[in-house]
Formats: C-alpha cells, sequence, structure tokens
C-alpha cells in the first residue's frame, strides 16, 4: 500500500516538475510576493494631504494650521483662497480633507464670546481614511482648545493621570501585525489551488480512467493527492516564513516547534477543503472557480482585513469555519505575544476539528466520486 | 487583419459561453455574486473594544469610573479580574484588546485633590485596533473627569471647536465605499474566464485545428478579447444592478463613462492575461498566475480598505502596476462624486496604456509562438 502511494506521489511531483512555470511558480511565487505585499504595507493612512482655507490670516490661524500639519495623520500641503478651491481639490482627490478657519477667528478667541468653529471636511469615499483624518484633526484642535484655556488662565483640574503602556508591539509597528497575516494568505493560496486541481484536471484529461484501472485504492489516490500538496504547502512556509525573520525582522516570541506543527494542522485543512474542491467539479474550469469564490470569502473572512468581532453575529458564527482565521490568530500569537498551546485552545481545537472533519469528507468525496 | 474572420471568432466565443450554463455563470454572473457575499463581510461601522479590568479599589467611585468608560455599547467590560496575574492570559489569548488597572486609594487620592493614577495596557499586536483601544479610554477618562467635577469653571473653558462635514458619503457608511471597490476586484472574474479560455484551447489542442486554417493568430485573439469584454460589460452591469438595487449604493455619475472605463480595466487585464498565455501550456497554471498576480494582492495594495501609500516609491510603484488599483479609484469616484472623464483622465490613460502594451507585446509573442 505504502509502495502505490508513493508511486502516486513521485508521479505527481514529475508531472508537477514538468510545467516548468508552475514549478516556478510554486516556488518563487510566494517569496517574491511577500516581499512586494510587505513593501507596500505602510499604507497611506499618515500625513494624508490636506487644504487649508484661512479666512482669518492671524497668527492664531497660522498656529493651529501648524499644529494640524505637526499631526501624524495630516499634512497641509496646500495653502487655498477659497472654497471652490477646496471642492476642486477634494473632487481630484488631490487632497483627502480640508480645514477651514473663519474671518474673525483670533478676534473670537480673544473676546471670548461663543465658542469658535473650524469646519473640518474630509473625502468620505473611503470611510476610513475620511474618519481618521475627521478624528485627527478633533484631537488636535481639541489640545489647541485647552492650552488656548490655560494660557488664559484657566486651570482645567486634571483628576486623572492615564497611563497607556503597549504590549507585545510596543512601538505598533504595522509591519509585525501584516506580515505573519501575510505568510498565511501565501501558505493558504498556494496550497489550496495546488490541491484543487489534481483530480479536476485529470478527469477532464481522461488520465483518471488509467489510474482506475491500476491496483490503486480509492484513499490512497486521495492520499496521493494530498500529501505533495500538503508538503508543498509545509515547505512554502517554511520559507516565506525564514524571510520574514530575516529580511523584515518580525520577532519571534514564542515556540518554533509549536508553530510548525499547528501550520501542519492548518495546511491538512486547507488541502482536504481543496480535495473536495477537486472531488465535486466536473471540469478543471470549474474547480477553479469554486477555488476563486473560496478565496475571495476566506481572505475576507480571515479578520486581517475586517477585525471579526466588528462583524455581526451571524457572520462571526460562518467565520469559524474559516481555517485562515483560526490561523491568522495563531501565527500572530504565537510570534508577537510568545502565546503557548494553553491560550490557543479555542483555535488548536477548531483547527483539528476542521482538519479531521474536512480529511473525512475529502476521503470521502474522492472516493465517491472516482467510481 | 480580416474583420469578418475576426467577427467569426467572437460569434464562436459567444456560442461557447452560452453553450455552457457553467461558463456563462463564470463569465457573466460571477462578479454579481461574489459582490454580494463579499460586502457583507466588508461593511460595518461598529468598531469593537474588549476592556478587562482589575479594580483594587473597590469604591463606588471606582466603579462609577468604569462604569463611565464602557457606558457606550463599543466599548464592552468583559472580564473582571481579582487579581493582577489573571489579566496577561487573556491579553495573549486576544480575549481583551487592553486591560485597566485601577490602584488601591483611587478614590482617596481623587477626593484629596490629587490625580490618581490608572495603567492600560493594550495589546499592540493589532495597531488599529490597539490604537483605537489606547484612544477611547484616554478620551473618556478625561471626560469622566469633567463629567464628575465640581469645580467647573464658567466661560471660556472651550474656546474653539470642531465641526466636521463627510462628503460625498455623508453618513460616513462604509458599505458606500466598499460596494464601489470591492467592483473592482470581483470583475476579475471575466478576465479569469479568459485566460482560460485560451489556456483550454491551447491545451485541449483546439487550437491547432483553428491555426489550420486561413485564420490569423491576431485575429484569433482579437475576437476571443473582444467577446470577454463584451461579457465583461454585462457582468458590471449586474453587478451594478446588485449594488444600486441591492446595496442602495446611489450612483452619481455617468452609466456610460462607467461602462467606457470598465472596457478599459477589462482591456487593461485582458492584455497581460495575453502575454500569460504565450507561456502557459495548462489551465491550472494560468490559475495560479491570476490567483498570485491579480486576485490576492489586489485585496491588500489596490487601497481597498486605506488609501495607497505615496510615502515610499517601491509601494507606490507596486500598487499602480495592478490595473485593479486604477478601477477602484474610477468606481469610487463615479458612484460617490459623480465626475466624469475629465476627471479621471489620468487612471483612464493609464489603464489604456498598459491594456494597449500589453496588447501589442503579446500578440507580437503570439505571432511568434505559432509561427
Amino acid at each position: 500500500m505504502f509502495n502505490r502511494i508513493g508511486n502516486l506521489i513521485i508521479k505527481e511531483l514529475i508531472q508537477l516538475g514538468r510545467d516548468r512555470l508552475l514549478t516556478a511558480f510554486i516556488v518563487l511565487a510566494p517569496a517574491l510576493q511577500l516581499i512586494l505585499m510587505a513593501q507596500s504595507i505602510e499604507q497611506g493612512i499618515n500625513e494624508q494631504p490636506m487644504a487649508v482655507l484661512d479666512l482669518d490670516r492671524s497668527r492664531l490661524s497660522r498656529q493651529l494650521t501648524t499644529a494640524l500639519d505637526n499631526s501624524e495623520e495630516l499634512r497641509a500641503q496646500f495653502y487655498i483662497q477659497s472654497m471652490d478651491h477646496a471642492h476642486r481639490l477634494l473632487d481630484e482627490g488631490r487632497a483627502r480633507s480640508a480645514v477651514i478657519i473663519p474671518a474673525g477667528f483670533a478676534e473670537g478667541v480673544e473676546s471670548a464670546r461663543a465658542p469658535q468653529q473650524i469646519l473640518v471636511v474630509a473625502d468620505a469615499t473611503n470611510t476610513m481614511a475620511a474618519s481618521i483624518a475627521i478624528n485627527a484633526a478633533a484631537g488636535v484642535v481639541g489640545r489647541f482648545s485647552s492650552d488656548l484655556a490655560r494660557s488664559h488662565g484657566q486651570v482645567t483640574p486634571e483628576f486623572i493621570d492615564f497611563r497607556t503602556k503597549v504590549r507585545f508591539n510596543p512601538t505598533m509597528d504595522i509591519r509585525n501585525f501584516s506580515i505573519p497575516a501575510q505568510v498565511g494568505f501565501i501558505i493558504y493560496q498556494i496550497t489550496l489551488a495546488v490541491a484543487a486541481l489534481g483530480l479536476a484536471r485529470e478527469r477532464e484529461l481522461g488520465t483518471l480512467e488509467q489510474l482506475m484501472v491500476t491496483p490503486l485504492r480509492r484513499f490512497e489516490l486521495a492520499l496521493g493527492k494530498g500529501l505533495p500538496a500538503i508538503a508543498i504547502g509545509w515547505l512554502n512556509f517554511g520559507v516565506v516564513w525564514v524571510i520574514s525573520l530575516t529580511v523584515f525582522q518580525v520577532p519571534m516570541n514564542g515556540s518554533a516547534l509549536l508553530l510548525s506543527i499547528l501550520t501542519l494542522l492548518f495546511v491538512v485543512t486547507v488541502v482536504s477543503w481543496g480535495l473536495v474542491i477537486s472531488a465535486i467539479s466536473r471540469t478543471q474550469q470549474q474547480a477553479i472557480l469554486f477555488v476563486f469564490i473560496q478565496a475571495m470569502t476566506d481572505v475576507a473572512f480571515s479578520g486581517f482585513l475586517v477585525p471579526v468581532k466588528n462583524m455581526p453575529n451571524f457572520l462571526q458564527t460562518i467565520s469559524r469555519i474559516v481555517p485562515l482565521q483560526h490561523y491568522l490568530v495563531i501565527i500572530r500569537s504565537v510570534m508577537l505575544k510568545g502565546a503557548g498551546l494553553g491560550s490557543l485552545v479555542p483555535q488548536v481545537v477548531a483547527l483539528v476539528g476542521l482538519a479531521f472533519f474536512m480529511g473525512l469528507v475529502a476521503l470521502f468525496s474522492v472516493a465517491r466520486r472516482v467510481e | 487583419m480580416s474583420v469578418r474572420r475576426t467577427a467569426a471568432i467572437v460569434r464562436k466565443e459567444l456560442l461557447h459561453i452560452f453553450r455552457d450554463p457553467r461558463n456563462l455563470f463564470l463569465v457573466a454572473a460571477s462578479p454579481a455574486f461574489l459582490l454580494f457575499l463579499l460586502a457583507y463581510i466588508f461593511s460595518f461601522d461598529v468598531t469593537q473594544v474588549n476592556l478587562g479590568a482589575l479594580d483594587l479599589d473597590h469604591t463606588s467611585l471606582s466603579r462609577h469610573y468604569l462604569a463611565s468608560l464602557t457606558s457606550n455599547q463599543d466599548l464592552s467590560l468583559v472580564y473582571a479580574a481579582s487579581s493582577y496575574d489573571e489579566l496577561l492570559p487573556h491579553l495573549v489569548s486576544g480575549d481583551v484588546d487592553a486591560v485597566l488597572v485601577i490602584p488601591p486609594g483611587f478614590a482617596d487620592r481623587i477626593s484629596a485633590g490629587q490625580p490618581a493614577q490608572v495603567q492600560a495596557i493594550v495589546d499592540g499586536t493589532d495597531p488599529f485596533s490597539g490604537g483605537q483601544a489606547a484612544g477611547w479610554l484616554e478620551a473618556r477618562s478625561s471626560a469622566f473627569v469633567a463629567g464628575t467635577s465640581t469645580l467647573r469653571l464658567p466661560g471660556r473653558e472651550n474656546p474653539v471647536e470642531v465641526r466636521s462635514q463627510a462628503w460625498y458619503n455623508a453618513g460616513l457608511e462604509s458599505l458606500l465605499s466598499m460596494v464601489p471597490a470591492l467592483l473592482a476586484i470581483v470583475l476579475i472574474m471575466p478576465t479569469m474566464a479568459f485566460s482560460l479560455a485560451l489556456a483550454r484551447e491551447t491545451e485541449t489542442g483546439t487550437l491547432e485545428g483553428l491555426l489550420a486554417t486561413p485564420l490569423r493568430g491576431s485575429e484569433y485573439v482579437t475576437g476571443k478579447l473582444l467577446a470577454y469584454v463584451l461579457m465583461g460589460l454585462i457582468s458590471a452591469i449586474l453587478a451594478m444592478l446588485v449594488a444600486v438595487i441591492w446595496f442602495k449604493v446611489p450612483f452619481r455619475g455617468s452609466l456610460a463613462t462607467y461602462l467606457l472605463l470598465a472596457g478599459d480595466y477589462f482591456l487593461a487585464c485582458m492584455g497581460a492575461a495575453v502575454i500569460v498565455a504565450v507561456f502557459v501550456k495548462s489551465q491550472q497554471t494560468v490559475m495560479f498566475i491570476i490567483l498570485i498576480i491579480f486576485l490576492v494582492p489586489s485585496f491588500f495594495l489596490s487601497g481597498l480598505i486605506t488609501p495607497i501609500s505615496t510615502e515610499s516609491i517601491g509601494s507606490t510603484l507596486t500598487s499602480y502596476a495592478l490595473p485593479s488599483s486604477h478601477f477602484v479609484e474610477i468606481s469610487r469616484v463615479v458612484f460617490l462624486k459623480g465626475l466624469g472623464l475629465d476627471y479621471l483622465a489620468q487612471p483612464a490613460l493609464v489603464l489604456a496604456g498598459m491594456g494597449m502594451g500589453a496588447l501589442i507585446l503579446g500578440l507580437g509573442l503570439f505571432r511568434k509562438k505559432i509561427a
């Protein structure tokens, strides 16, 4: 039996090796992808270009503009004369927000009548960028306002001396958050794609019939198709993980052994999904369509782009059957927090359950479809 | 190049697509279906922060303080610890985003008019959630002070106020911002179908039959491309209907402009697919390449969630090399800003340039290959 499975694995690897482009892709693409993606991770939420319409032109209004410009999130890039100009800059997308300081601002503050109003306008076609800009401007103006109050002899009494300490990623470096997640996405896509096509291709090209007339048993066929995919996924993990540690200096605070074992578990789950797709599709085209739908929903559910806890309850429940979601928690916790098995119980239980269940479904569906 | 022969290829391709319902779904309906799925996952406006607390003071004031922090639904106290050691495991396992320690003597110090120290430990692994948690805790702690203050001074406590406006999407609803952007992602499917169609013809050997006729390579590729661009436009209309009717996203621009630019987008993607097709022998390799080069990076680099960074040249180039980055912008501008070609000249020309360049190169390579 082991002999037969071994032969099938060798056949699979020879077949893969014959398609040079595909082999090159499987070997090189993950590393290249990680390097390219990691470059672009510093996304544009800081230093967003802002237009300033200062109708007051006083010392105070210039101070406020400087304070806004000094914030991490905003950069005063355009000094403009009219509201129309602000409108045009926002339309063109050259400025993402505009701040309007009304005429008589400094005088109003000095004479201490009603509070003076500053208007902040943001381009909300991207809501995340807009909220960041609005919140940043509100924070700057709030501090500016209380500094002004203090300098006018108003002492705001302080009751709570609030100290914040950041653990696990003290500088809140976005790379340490994204790169482990990218490692997860990369092994996920490669493994799923390799596993999903094996059977569908043989069926479409008619070679499956030839395999079936050999003494090969059906579960041997499933194992012979699954094991190379598992090996490819695991090796890819090794490569991109080492790159993330050496090139990108992501800290590794937990146990490498634990991470490798849990990665293997994850890869087994993904390969099982892939084999099921492969078994239920009649043509390669169908299998590919399933892979794409699967990949898009899994990336969306992974919790990287939208945190799972922000989703409504029914979507949170669905996300529990997405292995990628559990794996991203695992890799991030092990690498950054040094988490041990004890604090990963829910994720590990879920992955073991999914691997076992999907593995059985895969064996069963491959066996059934081959008949 | 003969128009008649090209038209014959267009007709043949359309027949292929319409004859097989699975193929028809892949080309025409899958973008609408995927948009429907993804929009639900990507559009939540609630951000949830989970807090763990250790109250060593046990006074009514400390309880009052905790209650004031969690009075909004968005920040909830999920774990009340009785000792310091209990807190860390919860932070490691990710049950809580931050823990708060209220020291003994908190109430005594405040009533004596001295500031009381409160410490927050924030999980920095996800800088977005962590920053949010830290910001909210600090802001609400100072709001608590103002709320309990009996020494409120009259008058100029707050000389400057901020008023904010979100343009183009007044309610800052992420659904309205995400759906147009997701269109760029789901409209990768027609390109996928086009590349598969090219590879299938090579793989199954029917290309040889076609080339034995007077048909020229450029006519063959152009005919196929036209058929799939046409189908892509139909799929874009279906997906737009889902956006406008089901998700009630306002469509403020002109339909003709949108479809013209969608055609431009398909040209850029499919032009690249022609180059890929020259080198690729099998459908499975095509899937790998589209998955790894187009689909997965599009989620992270196209400005879907956060705007594209312009801070480093490397990241800007990587992002703008992806056609989807340009179409994310186009789609948001036409849907939400309602602007026309004069504002979109730059992304439109870049896409057209990419498309024409890739097509010329692809046709040249293809001619060499079949010669």
